[in-house]
Formats: structure tokens, sequence, C-alpha cells
């Protein structure tokens, strides 16, 4: 994940590019840092550096990295003509490159050809079957093709291998939760949330899920994962706040008649209500009134 | 006793300058050999995997206060259980990683170019000064030293009279060999083939041990006591969001 400082610093630089204040190279390196998706901007300022001669040898070495990050921006953008030139360019250079043989795999991919391009990609695996991002853009393809279950099937065998991969872990949690298998994509919020434990994120979306499980025990824990949400994110999380007060009544209705565990809900639970109002005064005063009306329902 | 011998300058000019050029344009020499020799060694599927089981059960050691107890101990089971536990590899079966490394060819060229690439240029080098520059004095250490050392600093010189902080020029190898290694950092960047000391160092203690990297982690999580953070969350939030409203 990006860190703040990473993301202001990166949309600086592409504030001083788009104005025509140079620095086009230094934002290029930074997108490829940070491994962020700017696919139109890439586009636009690589190809204008690569098509002007002296800017290009100016490059020396890092041009055919250039080549290669334009390419797939190029292939983003559906571009697939630029995509191929530059391909070419990189053949000619590096005839018995895999990383070339990689980008012909997504060029195919991007045409649509997914037969070929599955062709292209088996292929590739045979000479190093530990290469990660192929892996990945079978899986990639298989969910592009609709095939959510074989996604799932690469998917589960890749994470067999590569079970510190935290970005397929997020991936497979996503499929889980569109598919509604609510109970896996616990599992793959957990394993995420021992990876990164201070990511706020992950709290929320694993509180999400538990919450959608129901039934007491899920209820109480999503409420516990709500809290530390808001303690991660200084209580600015509005989902979280939401989340408290959706929580506490559904317990309250839950376990009616039986022995109320109240701790220290009613006090969560009012303190959330309360910031809320403060946060929709601030920044959406004209909400204000839905809010209340929403929050007193749920008092029942 | 301590009698200071004046040394003739011209052994500083003709003897500790150039032989610390020619370790400097040695070791660069051998750094682009390193390169040039570099074969791509493709990763075991194996080491991979117990790379990554390894990541993650640490990362389930560190973090395991953040989740339930009941999935922390689903997990513990899943990695540490008698039977297909990731973690545990049979007494029997761990593997010798000497005979591993000498079964697999490969691994077995690679290590034969690394060992030659930096006994070649030593046994050279070593051989070089001891013929060219032995049977005088080259320098003088700062500090006093004990009688013992007599016989490594002072090869050359066969008067036991003489301070033992004169030493002869095999003693000024030995120094650049250990010490080059900041000054090549400097100048090649880190990851440098003349790091002689650090291969030393790991050919002692010898090679990659998966088998006891896997019984070390499977033994902390064992120790892990669950601990669930998370009740004290609810305590914080209710802070926060106290100081929040005010």
């Amino acid at each position: 994940m990006v860190s703040k400082t990473e993301e202001t610093q990166l949309n600086r630089l592409e504030n001083q590019v788009d104005n025509g204040g140079g620095g086009a190279w230094d934002y290029l390196c930074l997108v490829r840092k940070l491994k962020v998706r700017r696919s139109e901007k890439v586009f636009k300022y690589g190809l204008s550096i690569l098509n002007d001669p002296k800017k290009r040898s100016a490059l020396g070495p890092e041009e055919w990295t250039l080549y290669e990050q334009v390419a797939i921006a190029a292939m983003d953008c559906q571009c697939l003509d630029v995509t191929k030139d530059c391909i070419k360019v990189l053949q000619k250079k590096f005839p018995e490159s895999k990383r070339v043989g990689r980008l012909n795999g997504m060029l195919l991919e991007a045409k649509g050809s997914w037969a070929e391009a599955e062709k292209a990609y088996s292929s590739l695996l045979e000479d190093n079957s530990l290469d990660q991002v192929i892996h990945k853009r079978r899986v990639a393809m298989a969910k592009a093709q609709g095939n959510i279950s074989k996604a799932i099937e690469l998917l589960n065998k890749y994470l067999e291998i590569f079970m510190a991969d935290h970005d397929a872990w997020r991936e497979l949690a996503d499929i889980y939760v569109s598919l509604q298998m609510y109970k896996q994509a616990a599992f793959c919020y957990e394993e995420l949330i021992l990876s990164q434990p201070t990511v706020p994120l992950y709290h929320l979306a694993y509180a999400d899920v538990l919450y959608t499980l129901g039934g007491l025990e899920n209820l109480q824990t999503a409420k516990k994962y709500y809290a530390s949400t808001i303690d991660l994110t200084g209580g600015k999380n509005t989902r979280a706040l939401f989340g408290i007060c959706l929580c506490t009544s559904a317990i309250a209705q839950v376990s009616k008649g039986r022995n109320k565990e109240d701790k220290e809900s009613p006090e969560l639970q009012s303190l959330a209500a309360t910031a809320l109002e403060k946060d929709y005064k601030q920044r959406a005063a004209d909400k204000l009134g839905l809010l209340t009306s929403a929050l007193r329902s749920l008092k029942i | 006793m301590a009698e200071d011998l004046v040394l003739d300058t011209a052994i500083r000019d003709w003897v500790l300058i150039p032989l610390s050029v020619v370790m400097v344009l040695i070791g660069i020499l051998r750094y682009f050999v390193s390169k040039l020799m570099l074969s791509s060694q493709l990763p075991d599927p194996k080491i991979v995997k117990e790379g990554q089981i390894i990541v993650r059960a640490r990362n389930l050691r560190a973090a395991a206060n953040f989740i339930p107890p009941k999935s922390f101990r689903s997990r513990r089971v899943y990695f540490s259980n008698e039977e297909n536990g990731l973690l545990f590899v049979p007494k029997g079966q761990a593997q010798n990683p000497q005979a591993q490394m000498f079964s697999d060819p490969n691994m077995a060229m690679d290590m034969m170019k690394k060992n030659l690439s930096m006994i070649i240029p030593q046994t050279l080098t070593f051989a070089w000064v001891n013929f060219f520059f032995s049977g005088f004095v080259a320098a003088k250490i700062p500090f006093p030293l004990t009688q013992r050392f007599r016989s490594m600093l002072q090869n050359g010189i066969d008067l036991s009279t003489v301070d033992v902080s004169y030493v002869s020029s095999r003693s000024w190898y030995f120094l650049n060999l250990f010490g080059l290694r900041g000054l090549f950092s400097l100048i090649l960047g880190e990851e440098n083939a003349t790091d002689d000391t650090q291969r030393m160092m790991q050919m002692s203690g010898f090679g990659f041990d998966p088998s006891k990297n896997l019984g070390a982690e499977k033994d902390g999580l064992d120790i892990v006591q669950h601990e669930w953070a998370l009740p004290k969350f609810e305590h914080r939030a209710e802070a926060v969001l106290k100081k929040l409203i005010k």
C-alpha cells in the first residue's frame, strides 16, 4: 500500500508534469516504484519521451524499462498498435527474453484471444514454474472471462506455494465477497490482518464480513473490529462509526431477553452517534436530518 | 626497548601504496568477472515454498493477538499438527543440507565457481607479496603488542629484538584484505563479490538449513499465548471518540 507521503509526492509530480513543468521521467520512475496504475498519464508522457530520439538516448539502459512500462500502459488504454511497436523494439533487442514473452502473452490477452494467451503463458511456465507474475495473469484472465470458479481454483493453488503474498489474499477475499462466500472471505481477511495488522482497511472489511455473517458471536467480534478501525483511524472513518451503531442495535435485537452483556457498549454507541452527527454537521449539513432519524430508529 | 626505528619513506611509496592499489584493482576485476560468470539459477520450488511458509508463520506469531482466538488456534493446528502440519518435519527426514547441496549439480557448480573466484586471487596475491615484499620491516603498528604476535606479523624479519609493532608487509596484506570491504561497497555498490569475509563466515556456518528453520518456527508458534487484543480496542475507541467530540 502506498503511504501518505508517497501519495502526496506522486500527486505533486503529476500536477507538475500536467502543467508542463517537466520532470516526466521522475514521475514515471515513481509510478514504477510504487506500482500504481496511472496508465493514461504513463502512456502519454512515456510515449512523448520515447518518440523524441534525443530524450530517448539520454535515458541510456533505462530506455528498455520505459518501453516495457509504456507497453503495459498502452495495453491498459487499449492502444494495441503502440503496444505492438514497443514489443517489437524490445524483441529485437532481447530476442530470447522471458520478460518479452510475458509482454507478448499480455498483448494476446488484451486482444481477447484467450486460448492463445493461455498457451503462451503455459509454455512460459514450463520454463520457470515459479514466475509469480504469470500465475497472476492467468488468474486475471480467468476472472476476465467470467470463469470465477477457475479463478478461485488457480488463486488457491498459487497461494499454496506463495502464501506470503498479501495482494493475492486480498484479491481472493474480493472474489469470495462477490460470490457471497463470507466465511472464506473472513479467513482471507484474517490473513491480511496477520500480515499487516496496522492497516485499518482490513479491520473494516473484516468487520463488514462478520456483520454480514450475523449471529451473536460474529456481531460482537465485528463490533470489536469496528472499534479497532476507529482507533486506527482516529475516529474519522464514517463507515466504522455507522458500523458500531448498527452492530450495537443488532446485538441488542439478537440478545433480547437474554442477559445483556453491557460492559461498555451504551457509551460506545452514543459516542459514535455523537461523532457521526458532528461529522455530518461539518461536511453534509443538509443530510443531518436523515442521519438523526436513522439513528433514532436504530436505538429501538 | 622502545627505540624508534626510522623507516624509509621509500617503503611507503613502493610497498604500502602499490600493495593497496593492486588489491583494489584485483577486487574490481573479480567483481566484473563474477558478473560475467553469473548463471541464472532457477529457484527450487520446495525452498521457495518453505520460505513463504516461514514468512506466514512468522506473521502469525507476530500478529496473533489481532485475530479471534478460534482462528488463531485453527491456524496453529494447521501449521504444527503431527500428521500434515506445514512446519512439522519428522526427525528422520531432516535432510542433511550438505548432501542436498552436493547432489544438486547446478548448486555445486555455482559454489565451486564462487570458491574458485575467491581462492585463486587470494593465493596469487599472497604468493606475490611473499616473494617480492618479504625480509624487511614495512610498517609500524601504532599500539603495542605482545610477543605472541611476533610469528604472525613479523614473518620475514629474523631479528628477535625488533619491537613487535614493526610488522612485515604480509600483515599489511591481511589488513587490506579485511579492510577494503568498506571501500568496495562504496565503489561498487552494496552487493559485490569481493565480500570475502562474509562468504567465509557463511561457509563456516554451513548452508541454508531449511529444516532447522521450520523446526524453530514451529517451536516459536507452540509457545505463543494468544491474548486477544481486540477488547482493549473498544476502550481505546471510546477514548478516541471522546476526544474527538470535545
